[in-house]
């Protein structure tokens, strides 16, 4: 069963020679019937399954979902496999299977200036490669025209695009340098020192760079300004990616953290230790609007999170050779360059969550025995993966990974000069300001939630159950009454009590209060009203409360002990 | 084996012949599109701001009144042809496409020229405070000094005239409401409210509902007339003088009031017992109202030097237009192709205005106009938008006028919260609340006799009337 499943390592020697099964009835059944027992596949059979007699009867029935379930999974992955008719095929079956059209998409360009980064333009028409040495170039790959070849005899590390093939910018041993189609040099971004990865938003219209600093830096190529430099704090940095659908920028760094950066922050959006050791490779699953987040790490795992919860990976496993490059296709397949292979891994089974660090099954693996292996590159709209080794660049056919319909609004591999101007104008016009970059894509023309801040409290000093204002922001008292310290005590007003002891009313106690003759001891208890009980207010509203007692006394005394008549003139009295 | 690859066949994607529109192709899947939205709301943005950058509205400006301009009509029937009369005297017929004088009578009356109206063939009539109405064919218009083909004498002073639709009839106001026929030289007879012996500003024809006629007078009424039955049908007393009426062209029981009191009301006359909006914006007097011949628009030229275009049924935020050398508009009209509004200022002259300020004139391609449309439903959709909305709002509007609306807000506020404490300070006495009847708003209606109530303050402080000499004495 195993052999129809290719293994990563395709380097080593195979133990059998790999039997491609063929049954032309079973393949003609298969998609709109049931299969019949007798053509049925060994292992869906349970009931020959041996293992079934192993586990104790308790444990049976879950067991044989989990086993139905495996069971059926790893079918259906073959199945794919089968149907596509590639499971550890070569590319030299491959270029014959497809037709002739197709073999441009596989080629071996041999490159002398180190090791080779690639990438293409938005449409994948057009293709520049980097050597280490300084050798550059971009050119139409489709046609094989050449646009610019340059020696800049310089260590150049990264390569980018812009809005479209017409400038590129090249990280180079000092400084970011832009160059024309023509590969005439335009600018020198002097704020960019010692970028090692570049990165173009181009609906920002944003160039970023992270060099050996580690400072993230956002120039804007239609104005020209540099917007914004983050320290990221975290050193020297080489892996970087981009989300499509949000322009947050994915940062690898040595300690094993992958940060996410928007311009507006001066600090990562998002920061999660990753890997044990130094993060060699990020890349963004655009094939679900950037939900999944692949990184690689020299401790040579390879890591898949999801974006919304990052709570642990959603599926690890080991990659053999060494730290990967990693990048996922338009369709959401995931290419993984280690070692001397690449090997593509396909969509549902990526992402599914698994214990353990099995490695997902195998769509393709192509040996390319040149390390290092340092960049790949999917061709958009094309089944066309594009490695970047030390001997130069090798393209190699993936089938089905390449977005097949593309929008001619949105990057068409085959406009013209008129319609690639009228783009380049109305991409600059339709240019969103680079504050509006979060990691929520649907933030903009959505309704406003409710402000979650209120100071509107209950009784209780809780806040209402609607409204969660969080502690830190809640006014100082109803902070003071939910720790229980805020000074609940009524305040006893010894105004507010008759000689005789019961309260008085509203209009008594307007009549009897004496104006202007606030005592410095009662407006200090009147200060520290709704407030901690502290031990001096505590002492002072003893010593009113012991005056006030003494009050009560002599005027007893004064009056003789002996209740006086109640008289008329009693309502003009006061005091 | 047979494995199948994406290949794309450029016969496909490129054009067939050399000239071809090249082929697009279309992805609706929502990933292949990011940030849709916030590009949308980019563009909408950007339509906003260009929207504001061209609006341009002013388009000409005919001269040849010496004096302030009184009055406009257009014809019906012709885009082109508009009558304007002047405190000089004088009558000039405009054609606008080609900016020329069908007709200059500069000495038409003695006085101001205080109401001109077409009929249905085409002839001019004006009437002046000489206490003469003077109808004037368009076809001796070459003439240096064109004389009337006849002239109907009153017995007072005439305020305002109006043709009807269909009849070779005309009402004029003076101190009442009197038809005459175009071929009898005296009237043929006189509308009057039973017990209005005061001055009649303005009368106006159905549009649709031929024989029903409304007036505006000085004792701040608004009148109904048959002139079936020859009598006063309803009346509406306001709180303070209207100075226009406008029936709507679409809706026949609608009419159109613009008020002493900075405001425009429409009336359904179904139900005369409260207006059916009432359009506030303008901060003086409302001099002149005209509907758009759509019934979904209408202008009016205020006293506080602007010239104002409303939506139907929307009762703030206008369309402003104003310029420096603009002075008080007392008449403002829309013409009957509904993309232009005509404003008679003090200044003497009559300024042409596009009705939608942005709007392209020219001929407009296919293109242009899947743009404009796209643009404007962009700006529809993003107009909630904090920052789209502000842009597609904002207005420049001269200091004066500003301050003046800051403050009568302030006073309209301060006035609220008096108002309301003094409504619960009299909460209890039924007697003394309707003393201050003064205060409030009232109409009346005839047959109802019931009465509606609305704070309205009088603003009549606010812009020095100095030199305000339409304000007739006998209501002062």
């Amino acid at each position: 069963m195993d052999a129809l499943i290719a293994k990563a390592d395709a380097l080593g020697p195979r133990q059998k020679k790999r039997k491609i099964f063929h049954d032309s009835t079973e393949n003609s059944v298969k998609k709109r019937t049931a299969v019949p027992k007798s053509l049925q596949d060994k292992d869906l059979a349970l009931n020959n399954s041996s293992e079934m007699q192993l586990k104790p009867p308790a444990q049976r029935p879950c067991w044989k979902m989990q086993t139905c379930y495996s069971l059926r999974t790893r079918a259906s992955c073959r199945r794919r496999e089968t149907l596509s008719g590639h499971g550890g095929v070569s590319q030299s079956e491959i270029v014959e299977g497809a037709g002739q059209d197709a073999t441009r998409g596989r080629r071996e360009w041999k490159l002398d200036g180190g090791p080779c980064r690639s990438r293409y333009t938005r449409n994948g028409r057009h293709l520049a490669i980097v050597g280490s040495m300084g050798h550059a170039a971009t050119f139409d790959w489709l046609t094989g025209t050449l646009h610019a070849e340059l020696q800049l005899q310089e260590t150049c590390r990264d390569i980018t695009f812009l809005h479209d093939h017409s400038h590129f910018a090249v990280a180079q041993k000092k400084y970011v340098f832009i160059y024309d189609r023509d590969g005439v040099e335009l600018h020198c971004l002097k704020a960019h020192i010692e970028p090692t990865r570049l990165e173009f938003l181009p609906y920002h219209w944003l160039l970023a760079s992270i060099g050996n600093a580690g400072y993230l830096k956002y120039q804007d190529t239609s104005t020209g300004q540099l917007l914004v430099e983050h320290r990221t704090k975290f050193g020297a940095c080489s892996a970087m990616t981009q989300n499509l659908h949000n322009a947050v920028i994915h940062l690898g760094h040595q300690n094993g953290c992958v940060t996410l950066w928007t311009p507006n922050l001066p600090h990562p959006a998002v920061q999660l230790l990753a890997h044990l050791g130094p993060v060699a490779s990020v890349s963004v699953d655009p094939s679900t609007g950037g939900r999944y987040m692949a990184t690689a790490g020299r401790d040579s795992t390879v890591k898949v999170w999801d974006c919304r919860n990052w709570k642990g990976a959603v599926r690890e496993w080991s990659a053999r050779g060494g730290p990967a490059e990693l990048e996922w296709s338009q369709r959401g397949a995931l290419a993984v360059a280690s070692g001397g292979t690449v090997n593509v891994y396909t969509s549902p089974t990526i992402q599914q969550p698994m214990h353990g660090s099995t490695q997902p099954p195998l769509y393709l693996t192509h040996p390319i025995p040149r390390r290092p292996l340092n960049s790949v590159r999917f061709a958009p709209f094309q089944d066309v993966l594009t490695v970047g080794h030390a001997e130069g660049l090798s393209s190699v056919l993936v089938p089905g990974v390449g977005e097949p319909n593309f929008d001619s609004a949105e990057a068409d591999p085959f406009e013209n000069r008129k319609a690639r101007r009228e783009k380049e104008v109305k991409a600059l016009l339709d240019k969103i300001q680079p504050d509006m970059i979060t990691l929520d894509p649907e933030l903009i023309g959505s309704l406003a939630s409710e402000p979650k801040l209120s100071t509107t409290t209950t009784f209780d000093g809780k806040p209402p159950r609607g409204a969660e204002t969080p502690f830190a922001r809640l006014p100082r008292l109803e902070r003071l009454r939910v720790q229980g310290r805020a000074d609940e005590s009524e305040v006893v007003d010894p105004d507010d009590t008759a000689p005789d002891g019961r309260k008085l009313t509203k209009e008594e106690k307007e009549r009897k209060k004496m104006r202007g003759k606030g005592k410095s001891l009662k407006r200090f208890l009147r200060k520290q009203r709704k407030n901690v009980i502290d031990p001096t207010a505590v002492a002072i509203r003893a010593k009113l409360e012991k005056q006030r007692e003494e009050r009560k006394a002599k005027a007893k005394e004064q009056a003789g002990g002996e209740p006086r008549k109640p008289s008329a003139l009693d309502r003009f009295a006061r005091g | 084996m047979k494995i199948r690859v994406l290949q794309h066949d450029p016969a496909v994607h490129l054009p067939q012949r050399p000239g071809d529109p090249t082929p697009t192709s279309r992805n609706l899947d929502p990933l292949m599109h990011p940030f849709a939205r916030a590009r949308e709301r980019t563009r909408a943005l950007n339509a906003a701001k260009m929207d504001r950058m061209f609006a341009k509205p002013f388009i000409a400006s005919l001269e040849g009144h010496v004096d302030a301009v009184e009055v406009m009509a257009k014809q019906p029937g012709s885009l082109t042809t508009v009558a304007s009369g002047s405190w000089d005297g004088g009558v000039i017929v405009h054609h606008l496409a080609r900016r020329s004088q069908l007709l200059h009578a500069p000495q038409a009356h003695k006085g101001k020229v205080s109401g001109v109206c077409f009929s249905r063939e085409g002839r001019l009539f004006s009437c002046g405070v000489d206490r003469n109405i003077k109808l004037w064919s368009l076809e001796s218009s070459h003439t240096e000094n064109p004389q009337p083909l006849t002239v109907f004498t009153g017995k007072s002073a005439f305020n305002s005239i109006d043709h009807h639709n269909s009849d070779p009839l005309f009402a004029t106001a003076s101190n009442l409401v009197q038809i005459w026929d175009e071929t009898k030289s005296l009237p043929i007879s006189n509308l009057t409210f039973p017990t209005s012996t005061e001055t009649i500003t303005s009368v106006r024809f159905n549009l649709s509902e031929t024989s029903v006629l409304a007036s505006i007078g000085s004792d701040r009424t608004f009148t109904l007339y048959d002139i079936r039955t020859g009598k006063a049908e309803r009346r509406v007393v306001m709180q303070m003088s209207s100075n226009a009426l406008a029936w709507s062209p679409t809706f026949p029981t609608t009419v159109l009031l613009a008020s002493e009191d900075h405001n425009l009301y429409t009336f359904d006359i179904r139900h005369l017992t409260a207006p059916s909006q009432i359009y506030k914006g303008h901060v003086a007097a409302v001099m002149s109202c005209d509907w758009a011949p759509t019934g979904l628009e209408f202008v009016s030229g205020g006293w506080d030097r602007t010239v104002r275009i409303w939506t139907e049924g929307r009762g703030h935020s206008p369309e402003v237009y104003h310029t420096k050398r603009m002075q008080r508009v007392s008449s403002a009209l829309f013409t009957s192709d509904a993309r232009f509004v005509l404003s008679g200022s003090d200044d003497g002259n009559v300024r042409v205005w596009k009705a939608k300020a942005a709007e392209r004139l020219g001929v407009v391609t296919a293109r242009e106009r899947a743009a404009i449309e796209y643009r404007d439903s962009l700006k529809d959709r993003w107009k909630m938008d904090a920052e789209v909305g502000r842009v597609a709002r904002s207005r420049h509007i001269p200091k004066p006028v500003y301050q003046a609306a800051k403050l009568k807000r302030t006073m309209l506020e301060a006035q609220r919260v008096k108002g309301g404490a003094e409504e619960k300070a009299h909460a209890g006495g039924g007697k003394a609340s309707q003393r201050r009847s003064g205060r409030s708003w009232s109409l009346q209606s005839r047959r109802t006799h019931s009465s509606v109530k609305m704070v309205v303050p009088p603003f009549g402080n606010l812009f020095a009337q100095g030199n305000r000499r339409y304000v007739s004495e006998d209501w002062k």
